[in-house]
């Protein structure tokens, strides 16, 4: 697994805050009733400036993903890295990395849970598990 | 609309140590208004469009010791920018501005001594904040960026990656007619099946060249570029289309790019249907990428890209000659300017041994971004007569 380190600035604390949780948060406009990615200024929808966060389902399944091919290192043998673009139920889509993720499994639609990690010297960051 | 590209320059590309952007920006532009038959003191406007290094800009005017410049800018569009250079500079000129405008892209991201791949390690994105969660998740450089888009594609349309291989394929032998390019070698399909992978699907004859170098091209009236050096390349019609993707459940990330508008615009202000393009210079940054141009723009049926490219339609011989340099894939890779560059060569029918025979209408593609940012030309050796 290859998590990059994450950290907070004013605008993402209420996400960290809720990934150190396990719960994920996405923007949420009440004028349109439509949510938006984390990193969404306006509505996705409607353009409108209320966004606020709101928790989600943690939920979603599989639109796409690419595999990296790892490299062996030392006497560790290559793994491949998995990211996977999920669309969570709510719409909003997030790209996730997908730690030991069953290459077979990959499909289009396949179900997908976000569960939460946190790399060295990082925030809790959010990751996919297939067939949650 | 009068406008005409009336000069071409282009500098050494590829693996050209020591020399900076803006020296190769220079040599373009001088080669470019001597192409035309004009001197640098005839050109009156300036855009620059710096690559990924981003170390050149519009200060390239006093490099070049320009004076009373009428319009001068620095371009940044991404893969997109050639056409919206002359797009703009056509405008300008149209209006009024200037009489004779340079455009000129450079940058070089090679360093001796450290591999291609090296040149561009991903956005430079501080990690910080929820915007940083795609990058940190592995989601870097263009391959990997390019690939979710292509499995899209793939698994919704059944594309494989054998045909991918046939873009690359096709690429490689118009390279091999090619002086200019830099891998004429052979190449096969197994060749590209057995490539290494870089972020599947993508294997690495998937991915265009990394190169350092300038080109660039002079736009003038229609009227003066009929009584310069070279025969004139009309523009005939332009468009741009940026899809603005929302990463939410409608995306057609990967399934439809901003060619479709830009192509459809540019062919309506050309007065052309898409079956009278006789010659297409699209960019190709990835296989995947001439697939779906060739898609939006409708030289073939939504999700049938795979079944054309295979057919051969686009190699030499073929019933739709695409990328007759070698593209970005075996030529060289200088953003949009590598189709616009083998587009005038074309038009003026210069192409020599690779020389399409019918080339009365090219149709020329900028992508930039991650599918982000389109641009189209559709020129003509003809003056605009619809």
């Amino acid at each position: 697994m290859s998590l990059a380190p994450v950290v907070r600035d004013d605008f993402s604390a209420p996400f960290f805050e809720a990934s150190a949780e396990g719960r994920l948060l996405l923007r949420f406009s009440p004028s349109s009733g439509a949510w938006s990615e984390p990193s969404a200024m306006v509505c996705s929808v409607s353009q409108a400036a209320d966004l606020e966060w709101r928790e989600a389902s943690g939920r979603g399944h599989l639109v796409s993903w690419t595999i990296k091919p790892g490299r062996p290192r030392d006497d560790q043998p290559a793994q491949d890295t998995v990211i996977g673009i999920v669309e969570t139920d709510e719409g909003p889509w997030l790209t996730l990395l997908l730690p030991d993720a069953d290459v077979a499994a990959l499909a289009v639609g396949a179900a997908v849970e976000v569960r939460f990690v946190r790399p060295e010297g990082s925030e809790h960051l959010p990751v996919g598990r297939l067939g949650g | 609309m009068t406008a005409a590209i009336a000069g071409l320059g282009m500098t050494e590309m590829g693996k050209i140590y020591g020399r900076t952007a803006t020296q190769f920006a220079v040599e373009a532009i001088s080669r470019a208004a001597e192409d035309a038959g004009l001197t640098l003191a005839d050109i009156d406007g300036l855009y620059v469009n710096p690559g990924v290094k981003n170390d050149t800009d519009l200060r390239l005017q006093s490099t070049l010791q320009m004076r009373d410049t009428r319009l001068l800018a620095t371009i940044q569009g991404f893969g997109s920018s050639a056409g919206q250079m002359v797009q703009y500079a056509a405008m300008a000129i149209d209006a009024g501005m200037a009489e004779v405008v340079a455009c000129v892209y450079a940058d070089a991201p090679l360093k001796e001594g450290k591999r291609a791949g090296a040149a561009y390690p991903g956005q430079a994105r501080a990690m910080e904040g929820v915007g940083s969660l795609p990058f940190a998740a592995g989601l870097k450089a263009a391959p990997e960026r390019y690939a979710v888009a292509a499995r899209r594609h793939m698994e919704r349309y059944g594309t494989t990656s054998e045909q991918l291989g046939a873009v690359a394929v096709a690429a490689r032998q118009w390279a091999a007619m090619n002086p200019a390019a830099q891998m004429r070698e052979p190449m096969t399909l197994e060749d590209h099946q057995s490539s290494r992978m870089i972020a599947d699907p993508l294997r690495l004859l998937d991915c265009c060249l990394v190169s350092n170098g300038a080109v660039a091209v002079i736009v003038t009236s229609a009227e003066r570029a009929a009584t310069l050096r070279q025969p004139p390349v009309h523009v005939w019609g332009w468009g741009q289309g940026h899809p603005g993707y929302v990463n939410r459940r409608d995306s057609e990330f990967g399934l439809v790019t901003g060619a479709a508008r830009s192509g459809a615009d540019a062919l309506k202000m050309a007065g052309v249907g898409v079956d009278e393009i006789d010659v297409r210079e699209l960019y190709d940054c990835f296989t995947y990428t001439t697939l779906i141009t060739l898609e939006d723009y409708g030289f073939c049926a939504k999700g049938e890209g795979g079944d054309f490219v295979a057919s051969g339609a686009i190699a030499p011989g073929g019933s739709h000659p695409t990328n007759t340099g070698g593209g970005e894939l075996s030529s060289f890779y200088m953003w949009g300017m590598t189709p616009l560059s083998e587009a005038v060569i074309q038009a003026r029918g210069q192409g020599g041994e690779r020389q399409v025979p019918q080339h009365d209408l090219v149709m020329v593609s900028g992508n930039g971004g991650v599918l982000d940012f389109h641009s189209t030309l559709v020129l003509s050796p003809h003056p605009k007569t619809r």
